[in-house]
């Protein structure tokens, strides 16, 4: 029924790895800084102030690294440290579960310690 | 469109929260069945692609600006249930680390990007392949991922009245004008990068249909 498939080309693989980095390190400090569409309609209804943040520990609040004297650096690094955390916790995740699954096929479960 | 804290009541975020857990607990089940040892790279690498991409707003109308959110792409090629584990991944990380969107509303983030992005998306994608027979796969991608977002904001409009910020009908017609414009977006990156992972499937002989 599916007409499509993924490609196992490796190439287009590794083109995507590199127009996610060239997206997050270099073109995301030039990203729009009007207000979102949420924070819009906000603005115009007057609630915008209502807007709190309970989590005051983030180690990089608004994708900035502190520290860096150049803000272009500090978006960009931002931006390259998220995408690395975000594929190394995918794959950590779901590594275990295809993981654990072998396991319980193959009748040997261990647990779910993975 | 991530809500920050304090835009919802306490009633609103904290049910959201549960069922927003629910949602994704569910999700992991499903996940854990399905997904592939061969699978993990590639939904790990759109997941960093998802936030990198997230990243990047662009202007619209000189009075606001759009991202892309991810709901649609992510279940196109990996379906409904690990697209939204993705989806909740991405919007957790930008809440812990990043501090983009809150805590207490991290449930309706997700219910709303997250779920209603991937399900309305998939379920567009879905019927209308079949109801084309595979034919006009760009135009429905495209209008696939317009829609998603578009009921995502429909949604956290209808999150923002029960709460009690403003009016049902202001808040629908404000967050769906806005989104109308900011899905376009959306449907452009979506249809950019199904278009090139996607290949024809030669395991297939063509002229085989699906009934």
């Amino acid at each position: 029924m599916n007409e499509v498939r993924l490609t196992t080309r490796k190439w287009k693989w590794i083109g995507l790895l590199v127009i996610t980095f060239a997206a997050a390190g270099l073109l995301s400090p030039w990203a729009s800084s009007h207000p979102d569409g949420l924070e819009r309609v906000a603005e115009d209804h007057g609630f915008l102030q209502q807007a709190g943040t309970v989590h005051e520990w983030a180690p990089i609040p608004d994708y900035e690294v502190a520290g860096i004297p150049w803000t272009v650096l500090r978006i960009g690094l931002a931006g390259v440290i998220g995408s690395v955390i975000m594929m190394a916790i995918l794959w950590g995740a779901l590594r275990s579960f295809t993981r654990i699954r072998r396991e319980n096929d193959a009748g040997t479960n261990h647990g779910e310690e993975g | 469109m991530h809500i920050p804290d304090g835009f919802l009541d306490a009633k609103t975020w904290m049910t959201t929260t549960a069922v927003g857990a629910a949602a994704v607990s569910y999700s992991l089940k499903k996940t854990k069945l399905t997904i592939s040892s061969k699978q993990v790279p590639m939904v790990a690498l759109i997941g960093s692609f998802v936030f990198a991409a997230q990243m990047l707003n662009f202007p619209i109308a000189g009075a606001t600006s759009g991202h892309f959110l991810g709901g649609t792409l992510t279940s196109i090629l990996f379906g409904p249930w690990i697209g939204s584990i993705v989806m909740a991944s991405v919007l957790i990380i930008q809440a812990l680390i990043f501090q983009d969107g809150g805590i207490t509303v991290l449930g309706a983030n997700i219910l709303c990007t997250g779920f209603i992005g991937c399900f309305v998306g998939y379920c567009v994608y879905r019927a209308g392949m079949r109801l084309l027979a595979g034919k006009g796969r760009i135009l429905i991608t495209f209008l696939a991922a317009w829609l998603s977002i578009v009921a995502a904001s429909a949604g956290v409009a209808l999150l923002l009245a029960w709460s009690g910020t403003f009016g049902l009908g202001t808040a629908l017609k404000a967050m769906i004008g806005w989104h109308m414009l900011i899905g376009i977006g959306e449907g452009l990156i979506t249809t950019l990068v199904t278009g090139y992972l996607f290949e024809r499937n030669t395991s297939l002989i063509r002229g085989v249909t699906s009934p």
